[in-house]
């Protein structure tokens, strides 16, 4: 045995002696933990085979004498051995050149990651999800998600229990303010709650079917409060000769003709949320992005509100 | 060459660079000038959303809200479609944000209105109950500085090519002109012409007769730049 080898055995006793001096010296050891083992190993591994491989190559330098022909290209007075390519780096390289242009033309552009890809395929999921758990809901179950929807959305303006936080939104929690009334006779709407252009005369274009003349202050206040009362009390007379016309007779709207001022129903909140509104508190929004079963939904929870 | 190249080690750098500088050139700079590009339907800021966005940068609203809607849905759901790039076309500087105390108001002028902001500028809890954004209630006296709104509209479009008073295309197909006044004066004329439609939907007594009167407080500007984030 030479003096390389037994050097190499040395130091790696010496280098083992110092990892488990170091281990055992640390605090509890090893403590019976796989990731202290694991890197424990890794260390004796790292120590043997560096000793392995300087050994082997500081020895061949040693012992090794040139053979084989020399290539006939000099490179700045430096020649090359005429070798044969090692088989396990050729098969490596041709290898590469086939993974490279599976990897160009299909690995790449097929499985290439996409953070809208995967924003896609969520969306996806989710939209397939709703259809098949909540596409079809009906009664209660429908109301509990207006709810839901509500609290998400329309509490900022309408307030959680839907009053309206002192006059800054609607009160959902009855059809109409009297107010709002008087606002809508003498300016006109066009809110489109039937989801389409039917615009409503203002006080000018809305004629006393008894007296054949506009409608009058005192008129307006009357019915005003007729319908903020849910149709009862003073001024069912004016209704009936001015607003019944368009709004029935029990103030339920006509299809395509006017919409209900007595009750809310779901098609009239589903064109509300689609079209926004504008009347005597202010301006709502548009609520697009809610789907057409959220919109249902909503329309479901509010009408239950006053019933 | 190659041989001459090899003999001669800083310009074989400098080919080198000259040949990896050509090849990011091709791949980035087409794709980085198409995403830049403005997306249909962004149009500059008009003379008092510009105003606006001045007084939302002095009172460092960007510090608690942020203006990017990331893709996922969970955002999507609430703030509307995720945003791009393009989008921040006439944003100088963009206003993104890195901390959400509040929500992200990219879009905010989709689902809140004139009426909701000035409720919630004047007493933030009082329509979002537990809300713990202060109130900017200074906003409602403070005179907006259409000027240096004005003078940021010259430059931009002088410097950027920002297209005022030219058509701008629409997501409808149609096109919009966003004005810019040629004077001071006239873009006094214009910020008031639209701070008058914002007042008519507000309820602040003092705030209308403010701009009855020709003068323009913050709030005004404010919402119309709220209104504008679309």
């Amino acid at each position: 045995m030479n003096k390389l080898y037994l050097g190499g055995i040395i130091f790696t006793a010496l280098m083992l002696l110092f990892t488990y001096m170091s281990v055992s010296g640390s605090e509890g050891g090893l403590n019976g933990d796989i990731v202290n083992m694991l890197a424990v190993a890794g260390a004796v591994a790292l120590v043997i085979i560096t000793v392995f491989v300087v050994t082997k190559y500081v020895r061949q330098m040693q012992t090794d004498t040139a053979d084989g022909q020399l290539a006939d290209e000099k490179w700045d007075g430096i020649g090359e051995y005429l070798n044969d390519l090692p088989m396990g780096w050729a098969i490596l390289f041709f290898a590469l050149i086939v993974w490279g242009m599976w990897y160009f033309v299909m690995g790449y552009p097929v499985n290439a990651y996409s953070q809208i890809g995967e924003y896609n395929e969520d969306s996806a999921a989710h939209n397939t999800k709703f259809e098949t758990q909540y596409a079809s809901i009906t009664g209660d179950k429908l109301v509990e998600m207006g709810e839901s929807v509500f609290l998400a959305e329309c509490k900022v303006c309408h307030g959680i229990n839907a009053d309206g936080i002192d006059g800054k939104a609607a009160n959902l929690n009855k059809r109409v303010e009297a107010k709002s009334v008087k606002h809508v006779v003498i300016n006109g709407s066009n809110n489109k709650l039937l989801g389409m252009e039917m615009p409503m005369p203002d006080r000018n274009g809305l004629v006393n079917g008894a007296t054949g003349a506009a409608i009058t202050d005192a008129e307006i206040d009357a019915v005003s409060t007729f319908v903020a009362n849910g149709m009862k009390g003073a001024g069912a007379d004016v209704f009936a000769n001015v607003c019944a016309a368009c709004h029935g007779a029990d103030g339920k709207g006509m299809d395509s003709v006017a919409p209900s001022i007595a009750t809310f129903n779901p098609t009239l909140v589903a064109n509300v949320l689609t079209h926004g509104k504008k009347g005597a508190i202010g301006e709502m929004p548009k609520f697009d992005r809610l789907n057409a079963k959220q919109k249902e939904a909503v329309g479901a929870y509010i009408t239950n509100l006053s019933k | 060459m190659f041989h001459w190249l090899e003999k001669h080690p800083f310009f074989f750098a400098v080919g080198i660079f000259v040949t990896i500088a050509f090849a990011g050139l091709v791949e980035i700079l087409p794709n980085f000038a198409q995403a830049s590009r403005p997306v249909i339907g962004t149009t500059p800021y008009s003379t008092l959303e510009l105003t606006g966005r001045h007084v939302y940068i002095k009172n460092s609203c960007n510090a608690c809200h942020s203006q990017l809607v990331r893709p996922f849905k969970s955002e999507t759901d609430r703030y509307g479609h995720y945003s791009l790039s393009g989008e921040y076309a006439y944003d100088r500087p963009f206003l993104w944000g890195s901390k959400r105390t509040g929500p992200d108001l990219m879009r905010v002028g989709n689902y809140r209105t004139t009426d909701w902001h000035e409720n919630h500028m004047k007493n933030p809890a009082s329509v979002v109950p537990g809300s713990i954004m202060p109130a900017y209630k200074w906003m409602f006296t403070n005179k907006a500085d259409v000027e240096t709104a004005y003078a940021e509209q010259l430059t931009v479009a002088q410097f950027f090519s920002v297209p005022y008073n030219k058509e701008v295309p629409m997501k409808d197909g149609s096109t919009k002109v966003v004005k810019m006044g040629a004077s001071i004066a006239e873009a006094n004329e214009l910020a008031l012409a639209e701070a008058k439609v914002i007042a008519a939907n507000m309820k602040d007594q003092d705030v209308k007769d403010a701009v009855a009167k020709g003068e323009i407080p913050e709030i005004v500007a404010l919402i119309a730049y709220m209104n504008s984030l679309k």
